[in-house]
């Protein structure tokens, strides 16, 4: 068997710098996708070249990048706490859809408030939103042991059609009379504010990077960011130390459904300015897939949430410039993530490791 | 509902289960070998590609399942050597390698087919025309595809294999105690990848019998999630052959159902049949609907050295 060196490779890549597997692993899929790109006939430079412009070129690429960006940063916060306290959440793209509408119901209504007010109202209900999604499966895995992957991926599915009926006729939620189902617009007072005139880059993207820094901080430096960590990496040790760990992991995970629920509220109430269905893409998996990357730590998730932002904003130039787009940028997120995990993912100290004590601790 | 309207209904949900019960086949396989495994989705998606691509290109339906199968299967053996030789998440993995798989079929479908949605060769109606005339069972059972036929017998052997042989014994044993099988002298990495590899090539056919039923192309994302249905179809069968198929069964009739009523209305909206195989799911999980076994080290990685 050839385990040993294959530990002794990745504990290197480990030491040498933090970031060094996921850079190795965008490396390599850069390398890669060039290859596909020329089997198709393309110039991987001109293609690469086009990408750059289209991401960072112009004031307006910047914005692009910002905006494609903020709800991957936030859907990446949702596991990566989560992935913090050992937990898998695979529900973003449900804790997604329910936030956003929450936030829709508060942004559509006119309330007697101050403008700031009625936004604050309908971003803490798109946070409400995306945790009430989470309460079943939070509920099901803290007390009765319910596997968390699955009833959250079940979910996920669930809330796709759950909204897809309340944007339909008759709910109250349907804007009468579109060719595409739709929510009423939402109300100027309820809207995020736009940063860069003519862009559409909405303070939903500076949002989310504070949350990212907050985050970084509370889990590194406050009470409750050691106990998490605790019930992650052994959750016996944290229930000798005195934590509840069946009310933390409860605690922890609403949290992340929130987060969730607020990329929905932003990208409602900051650039679709209205709840359309089906909207949500793969952000929540793709939040997923960034925030395994870094391991779940919070700086790595805004750096790694911008460089998928990029791709996404970058793919319409190339496609413009080369015939392909959207479908490769999707291919080289996927193999910066199957190139970061096959470095050494589940090796020194990853989920595999932990699943491992953790099993042998039941046993034993 | 008249009676002509349920045999049509019935007819549907026969049709549109065979992909789910088809990938179902290799899925419990790997579930059962300890290997949580959603990149079926991807194998799914490039299956439902390599079968349109292999059938224009060589005219033949049977080849083109051909390509299909070993499609999925080279994605599920990505997939075998990610989580078995490199016990990567089993969850990461198949993520990556579903967004490959979407990002690679677009590109593939752009590639091969420049003017959209090419139109193939179908699988063939078998069955003599007398025996489609029967009232009932010709419409529901012999006035389908062959594809369909494969779909409806396959769970039954799969399930001989898996509870009369000594290989299926083998197969079960991993999931539920891979350190017995260990000191029994087999392989525990070679099961395992048998059953990921074999979960693929599976998902692969379901794929082709998706995109070669009916409708003979392809389209970028054709397969939407069935993979997922076909998980949850998984627990809801109890890891049993014979009851998954069962299950996805069931899940196609409501997905019919659900058709039926987008047409023609009812009281209740649509979309609640859309959900109901995964609230039906979750309920299982959470031990409201009988018991379900999980098969014991389901997404846990194997270390030969451990106790």
């Amino acid at each position: 068997m050839n385990e040993r060196e294959t530990i002794e490779l990745s504990g290197l890549g480990g030491l040498v710098l933090p970031y060094a597997r996921p850079l190795l692993g965008i490396a390599l899929a850069l390398l890669v996708s060039a290859g596909l790109i020329l089997a198709t006939g393309a110039n991987p430079m001109v293609a690469y070249a086009a990408m750059l412009q289209g991401a960072f070129g112009s004031v307006a690429a910047l914005a692009n990048t910002g905006v494609r960006a903020a709800p991957l940063l936030l859907s990446g916060f949702a596991v990566g706490l989560g992935y913090k306290a050992g937990l898998w959440n695979i529900g973003g793209t449900g804790q997604i859809y329910l936030g956003a509408t929450t936030a829709t119901v508060v942004g559509i209504i006119p309330l007697p408030v101050p403008a700031w007010l009625h936004l604050l109202l309908a971003v803490v209900a798109g946070f409400v939103g995306g945790a009430l999604w989470m309460l079943i499966p939070a509920y099901l895995c803290a007390y009765r042991g319910v596997n968390l992957v699955c009833t959250t991926l079940m979910l996920d599915y669930v809330a796709g059609h759950l909204v897809s009926w309340l944007l339909h006729e008759p709910s109250p939620l349907a804007e009468k009379g579109t060719f595409y189902p739709m929510s009423p617009p939402i109300l100027p007072s309820a809207r995020l504010p736009i940063l860069v005139k003519g862009t559409s880059l909405h303070a939903g993207f500076v949002l989310a990077v504070a949350l990212g820094v907050v985050l970084h901080l509370v889990l590194r430096y406050t009470p409750f960011g050691f106990r998490t960590r605790m019930v992650g990496e052994n959750p016996e040790a944290a229930r000798y130390a005195g934590v509840d760990v069946v009310r933390w992991i409860l605690l922890v995970l609403l949290i992340c459904g929130g987060l969730a629920g607020l990329a929905g509220a932003g990208e409602v109430l900051g650039l679709k300015l209205r709840l359309f269905d089906y909207f949500e893409g793969f952000v929540g998996f793709e939040g997923l897939a960034l925030a395994i990357m870094v391991e779940g730590n919070p700086l790595g998730i805004i750096l790694a949430g911008i460089f998928f932002g990029s791709l996404k904003a970058g793919a319409g130039k190339m496609q413009i410039v080369t015939g392909i787009g959207a479908p490769m940028a999707l291919v080289i997120e996927a193999l910066a993530v199957l190139f970061v995990i096959a470095i050494g993912f589940g090796e020194r100290g990853g989920f595999a490791q932990r699943q491992q004590k953790k099993t042998r601790g039941k046993e034993g | 509902m008249d009676m002509s309207s349920i045999t049509n209904w019935l007819q549907a949900s026969i049709r549109l289960s065979a992909p789910l019960v088809l990938t179902s086949i290799g899925a419990v396989y790997n579930e059962r070998v300890g290997i949580v495994n959603i990149s079926i989705e991807g194998s799914m998606l490039v299956g439902a590609l390599a079968a349109v691509a292999g059938t224009f290109f060589t005219g033949n339906v049977a080849i083109g399942t051909i390509c299909a199968m070993t499609a999925g299967g080279l994605l599920g053996l990505v997939m075998a050597y990610l989580t078995v030789a490199r016990n990567t998440s089993h969850l990461v993995a198949g993520l990556a390698l579903n967004f490959l798989a979407l990002g690679a079929t677009n590109m593939g479908f752009a590639l091969l087919f420049p003017t959209e949605r090419t139109r193939v060769a179908t699988y063939p109606v078998l069955s003599p025309a007398e025996l489609r005339g029967v009232p009932f069972f010709g419409p529901v059972i012999f006035n389908q595809t062959v594809i369909v036929w494969i779909a409806l017998i396959l769970p039954l052997v799969s399930g001989w294999v898996l509870y009369r042989t000594s290989w299926g014994l083998n197969i079960r044993a991993v999931g539920e105690h891979p350190h017995a099988v260990a000191s029994a002298g087999l392989s525990v990495f070679r099961l395992r990848y048998v059953g990921v590899i074999l979960s693929g090539v599976f998902a692969g056919l379901g794929g082709s019998a998706l995109a070669l039923t009916d409708l003979g192309y392809f389209a970028p994302n054709m397969t939407g999630g069935r993979a997922f249905v076909v998980l949850a179809a998984n627990v809801v069968g109890n890891w049993n052959p014979i009851g998954v198929a069962a299950a996805c069964m069931l899940f196609g009739a409501a997905d019919a159902l659900q058709l039926r009523i987008q047409t023609f209305g009812s009281a209740i909206p649509y979309q609640f049949f859309v959900m109901a195989p995964y609230l039906v799911t979750v309920a299982a999980l959470a031990g409201f609907v009988g018991r379900v076994a999980v098969p014991k080290t389901l997404g846990e990685p194997y270390d030969p050295e451990a106790i």
